[in-house]
């Protein structure tokens, strides 16, 4: 058919693409084959005999229909093939005389001439064995290329295939599926149609020529299928797939359309008056008698079909497998057929579905094949000759001759024959006679494979490596599937040695009950305290000490009124016990002291009755006289340099007792002790203040005598506090006295070495303060009290050198009993401390004035009582310098003689005035007296013969009188002057005998109620007396004052 | 597949994605149904891990994971005490493949099912 066509093409094809081709011409000629008439006529023909069979056997047993139907087909075909014979003959021996390989065929056909059961497909065989040597003649003109025509031969039989396929779909189908597509099939149907019946004449017209095996048949048929290719061309490059699914569109419509078409036919012209005989036939289902018209159509059909089929089955026999050659020899073998077909197309793993629904239909052909070829064999059972079984064993050996050597080379390829095995299944029935030609082309069938093998890898390996690109693998992380732990050791134990249902526990006895017991007894506790240096009386205490109360005064005095007091009273307070000890003790103390000098008084007073007496005897001034108790036995040997009162507390009264020079076996001989007396209790000093150096000077706090400041030889000004407590003091005990020895609380000895004095301090005053200024006659009575609370003060210290440093007295909220850290002066405890305030060199003022003076000393120093900013200083060369702290230059600068010359006479004493604050009197070095007014440089009066040219120590005012004063000369004199009685001389001279006098200080009290006055005299064994003036020395009178004034004025 | 762009599918659509937890039950159920109340036999178990396997897959199958390789992998041991460490690493795309495991554990004996599902391009 067309493969003369194609054949000049395939010369050079590649093996790809004849691949390719070959899909394509399966295609072509699975259309071309639908097209067929001979396909068609073999379908109409089993259609037909179904409708017989179902003629046959009514009831519409369809099952059974299909069964008879090949029976009746066989039949029919035996009719047709005997005539056929004939020609079949002639042809063999054509075959016979061209190819070597033909007289297998031969024999085979000579055997066939036996075997009536098979006689329809060897006639099938035959003529395509005609057919295939009608080719080889052709090849053989043209010299054409056996390998490219045996893959033309492939393509025929895979064409072949295709329309058995069909054939089967279209049986299939018939019964199966019911599912119309005539919508779409309907426009086709008159195209196939018509192409049909022209193909069908084609045929006819084949047929006609078909003895005379001419070219112009060839010829046509080449020009036939050269139109068809032109048909077909058109689809080439479609999808495979989609020509596919087209395909079996297309057998689906045809399908239908054969129906449609049988239908059609009816009303069709004269010509075909056998096929509508026939679809009537199928419509009426009882025309049994058109089977002679049926016949001539099926040897029609026959004859078409072979020569259809003659070039694709023209190798094919020697493709043949062994099991569809079993299928062909042997009924029983053929269903084993099936089954390995069947087993292997599951193999056929790559296979598409298509070809699977295909084999499907297949399977239902061969079985039917199988059913109708049984019958068959019931019918001939006689025609089985034994020659014929030994054909078929003869068959099987060369079959599985054949299978060893294909096993060989095919055992990898098996996925290719598997994909032809179906159509040579299909085959099998028709080729049988053929297979002995199978040797000649094997190795062709090998190279198919190998190819067909190489091409599926290739294109596997396309895939897995266009894949690869597509897809990147990776590890997954390990999972852990199980993770089943070691049993421990107790759970093993308990496992392998303890019982079921036991567990092992611990418990434990009562183990941490422990009992605990006290054996001690309870420890009885009192509160007490105790303070250290435990001096006094407070030292320590408890709960239970105190027996007093606030009331103890009262008590005490209750004590003095009626000693008889009840100790009902006493016990009232007693029960009080919460009482504050430190307020009680400083009332204790005061108190006490209140007692003491209330009981010294009183002693006192009775004891100066009796002294008076007798003390009146020896000074004439004297109105009676008290010693002080100076007899100690640590004052004993100490010299008495200086006395002094206090100006606020009268009575209260400062003896220094220098240091002894001579070796004492009496305590504290190297140091100077200062005794601090009441007048009033003479017993004893109520305080003794210690220093190690020798004072020079000191003086009392303004206001209430608290503190005591003093000069000391070394340049250092010091300070006590009389308010510290004993117990912070040293404390002695000598005899059966407790004597408590107080150092100083202040010192600038070491700390203020820059500011401070370098030499002697000769003076130590108190800075009046300026709050009493113009107010002198109140501030006597008003100031005490007043500067008593506050302690704040200046103090000037003047040493020899000239120096006059300003210090301000300075109070600390409160005590450090540990000692200042900052303050190295400060005694442990001390309160009151000394600032540095200023300093004035009174000496580089004096010397511009007086240069000729080298050994200048200051000696004295005093304040304006008035106005603090004044001060006066006597010097060594018998002047007084007067000077101001701050501010102007006050004048007169100096106070000298009546002569105003400057002679090396020191100044010994300078005295205010208590009445008249602008009047002072100095006392010079060589006995000389001089009365100053402040405002004058020359002396009001001079008395220069006062002292009868001795020195004078002291010169002093009285404190009852203005126009009294006394004078102490170096000889133990001492003077009485009183102004008003004589202004040239002295009124009482007396002169202390044997026992010098080295001190004197004058006191009193101009209170009106309890007047008295008095001088207090040191005398040099250390004994000191206190002489009370007579009452003429003592009161005042009216406006003496006054008279002093005129009778200074009139000087 | 003669086309010159061939194109292929290389991820499967989600219904049809191996899903672990489906394959999970599907071993769980199998597991428990077939080894409850089973003791360990070596001569048995033998056989029986062998047929689990295969019931696996046929059950993980009907779940319908199209174009998956299942491997299914089966280890049963007696439980004497003694510690048990399996895991498992893949090389493999983890966009598409998967596996699923379960642990069955009796007195006497463990189980441990893995399936592999590997993915046809």
């Amino acid at each position: 058919m067309h493969t003369e066509k194609k054949r000049s093409k395939e010369d050079t094809w590649k093996a790809a693409d004849l691949k390719r081709y070959i899909a394509e011409g399966s295609h072509e000629d699975g259309r071309r084959g639908d097209r067929g008439e001979s396909l068609e006529k073999h379908y109409k023909e089993s259609r037909r005999e179904r409708d017989k069979h179902r003629e046959y056997y009514t009831g519409g047993r369809v099952d059974a229909d299909e069964m008879y139907r090949h029976v009746e087909r066989r039949k029919e075909g035996s009719q047709d093939r005997r005539d056929d014979r004939e020609r079949n003959r002639i042809e063999e021996r054509l075959m016979e005389k061209e190819r070597r390989r033909e007289r297998d065929t031969v024999d085979m056909n000579s055997g066939e001439h036996i075997k009536k059961t098979d006689r329809r497909r060897r006639d099938r065989e035959e003529t395509q064995e005609r057919e295939r040597d009608r080719q080889r003649q052709r090849e053989k003109d043209k010299v054409r290329d056996k390998y490219t025509d045996e893959e033309r031969v492939r393509r025929r039989q895979e064409r072949e295939k295709e329309v058995r396929r069909e054939e089967g779909d279209r049986e299939y189908k018939h019964y199966r599926d019911r599912r119309s597509h005539e919508s779409i099939d309907k426009g086709g149907s008159e195209y196939t149609d018509k192409y049909n019946r022209e193909r069908r004449e084609r045929h006819r017209e084949r047929e006609r020529q078909g003895e005379e095996y001419g070219i112009s048949r060839s010829e046509k048929e080449r020009r036939e299928r050269h139109a068809e290719r032109k048909q077909s061309e058109h689809k080439e490059g479609k999808d495979y797939q989609d020509d596919r699914r087209k395909d079996k569109h297309d057998r689906e419509r045809r399908h239908k359309e054969q129906r449609h078409h049988d239908e059609k036919q009816k009303h069709h012209s004269e010509s075909r008056e056998h096929r509508d005989r026939k679809r009537t036939e199928e419509e009426v289902r009882h025309h049994r008698s058109d089977r002679e018209a049926e016949g001539d159509k099926h040897t029609e059909r026959r004859h078409k079909e072979e020569k259809d089929p003659k070039e694709h089955f023209k190798e094919r026999t020697q493709e043949m497998d062994k099991e569809l050659q079993q299928t062909n020899s042997s009924h029983t073998q053929k269903a084993e057929e099936t089954k390995i077909v069947n087993e292997k197309e599951t193999e056929q793993e790559y296979e598409d579905d298509f070809e699977e629904y295909e084999d499907d239909f297949e399977e239902l052909d061969e079985s039917d094949n199988e059913d109708g070829e049984k019958e068959e064999l019931v019918e001939h059972k006689e025609e089985l000759s034994l020659e014929k079984r030994e054909e078929i064993k003869a068959i099987q050996r060369a079959m599985d001759e054949e299978n060893k050597k294909v096993g060989a080379l095919s055992r990898q390829n098996t996925t290719e024959i598997k994909e032809e095995r179906p159509k040579w299944s299909r085959e099998s029935e028709t080729t049988e006679s053929q297979t002995p030609q199978r040797g000649k082309f094997m190795d062709f069938v090998a190279a198919k494979q190998r190819e067909v093998n190489k091409k599926v890898a290739s294109k596997q390996k396309k895939r897995s490596a266009e894949l690869l690109r597509l897809i990147d693998l990776d590890f997954t992380l390990t999972s852990s599937l199980l993770d089943l732990p070691p049993v421990n050791e107790y759970e093993m134990y308990i496992r392998s040695f303890g019982t079921a249902n036991t567990k092992q526990a611990y418990v434990q006895c009562n183990e941490d009950n422990a009992d605990r017991d006290i054996q001690t007894e309870e420890i009885e506790l009192t509160e007490k305290w105790t303070q250290h240096p435990p001096e006094h009386s407070g030292a320590c205490g408890g709960e239970n000490l105190f027996l007093y109360d606030f009331d103890f005064g009262i008590y005490i005095l209750s004590l003095f009124s009626d000693p008889n007091i009840s100790p009902k009273t006493r016990d009232g307070p007693l029960n009080e016990l919460n009482i504050d000890s430190k307020r009680l003790t400083t009332f204790l103390q005061s108190a006490s002291q209140v007692l003491i000098v209330l009981l010294e008084e009183d002693e006192a007073e009775r004891n100066s009755l009796r002294k008076l007496r007798t003390q009146t005897d020896d000074l004439s001034f004297s109105d009676g006289g008290l010693q002080l108790n100076t007899n100690l036995p640590f004052l004993q040997g100490h010299h008495i340099s200086l006395i002094h009162f206090s100006e606020v507390q009268k009575h209260t009264m400062i003896s220094v007792h220098t240091s002894t020079t001579k070796p004492s076996a009496v305590l504290l001989g190297n140091h100077t002790l200062i005794c601090i007396w009441n007048i009033w209790e003479p017993s004893r000093p109520q305080k003794i203040l210690l220093y190690e150096s020798e004072v020079q000077c000191c003086c009392f706090s303004p206001g209430k005598a608290t503190l005591v400041f003093a000069g000391t030889t070394v340049g250092s000004v010091v300070l006590w506090d009389l308010r510290e407590h004993t117990s912070n003091h040293y404390q002695m005990t000598i005899g059966d006295d407790e004597w408590t020895f107080r150092h100083p609380s202040f010192s600038t000895d070491a700390v203020m070495s820059a500011s401070g004095h370098f030499s002697t301090v000769m003076s130590v005053e108190v800075v009046p303060s300026a709050v009493a200024r113009g107010q002198r006659s109140e501030v006597s009575l008003l100031a005490p009290k007043e500067e008593a609370t506050g302690l704040s003060f200046q103090l000037a210290s003047l040493d020899e050198s000239g120096i006059l440093n300003f210090w301000v007295v300075v109070e600390l909220p409160k005590t450090n009993v540990a000692g200042s850290p900052t303050d190295l002066g400060l005694r442990p405890g001390g309160k009151v401390k000394l600032l540095h305030s200023s300093t004035l060199s009174v000496v580089d003022r004096m010397l511009h004035r007086a240069k000729k003076s080298a050994h200048l000393q200051m000696l004295r120093l005093k304040f304006l009582p008035t106005d603090s900013n004044h001060f006066f200083i006597g010097t060594n060369m018998g002047t007084v310098h007067h000077g101001t702290s701050h501010g102007l230059k006050a004048l007169p600068k100096f106070y000298r003689d009546l002569e105003g010359n400057e002679k090396p006479v020191d100044i010994n004493s300078i005295s205010f005035s208590p009445f008249r604050q602008d009047l002072f009197l100095v006392g010079c070095g060589d006995g000389c007296i001089r009365l100053h007014s402040v405002s004058q440089e020359k002396p009001l009066i001079e008395w220069r013969d006062g002292c009868a040219g001795q020195s004078v120590v002291s010169v002093q005012w009285s404190q009852t009188r203005p126009a009294v004063f006394s004078v102490l000369d170096s000889a133990s004199n001492i003077y009485l002057w009183d102004l008003l009685k004589n202004e040239t001389k002295p009124v009482i001279t007396e002169g202390m005998g044997k026992d010098r006098v080295t001190a004197m200080a004058l006191f009193g009290d101009s209170e009106q109620r309890n007047t008295y006055s008095g001088v207090a005299l040191a005398h040099e064994s250390g004994k000191i007396q206190i002489q009370y003036f007579t009452s003429n020395l003592t009161v005042s009178s009216l406006s003496e004052v006054e008279k002093l004034t005129s009778l200074i004025e009139a000087i | 597949m003669m086309g010159t762009s061939d194109t292929y599918l290389i991820r499967p659509n989600h219904q049809e994605k191996f899903k672990p937890a489906v394959v999970k039950e599907c071993i769980r159920e199998v597991v428990r149904e077939r080894l409850t109340g089973v003791r360990y036999d070596d001569e048995e178990v033998r056989q029986l891990s062998t047929t689990l396997a295969d019931s696996i897959k046929d059950r993980v199958k009907k779940a319908g994971f199209d174009r998956y390789k299942l491997t299914v992998q089966v280890v049963i041991g007696e439980q004497r005490g003694q510690g048990v460490k399996m895991s498992t690493r893949c090389f493999w795309d983890a966009d598409t493949d998967s596996y699923a495991e379960d642990v069955f554990i009796t007195e006497n004996l463990f189980c441990v099912v893995v399936v592999f599902g590997s993915y046809y391009y």
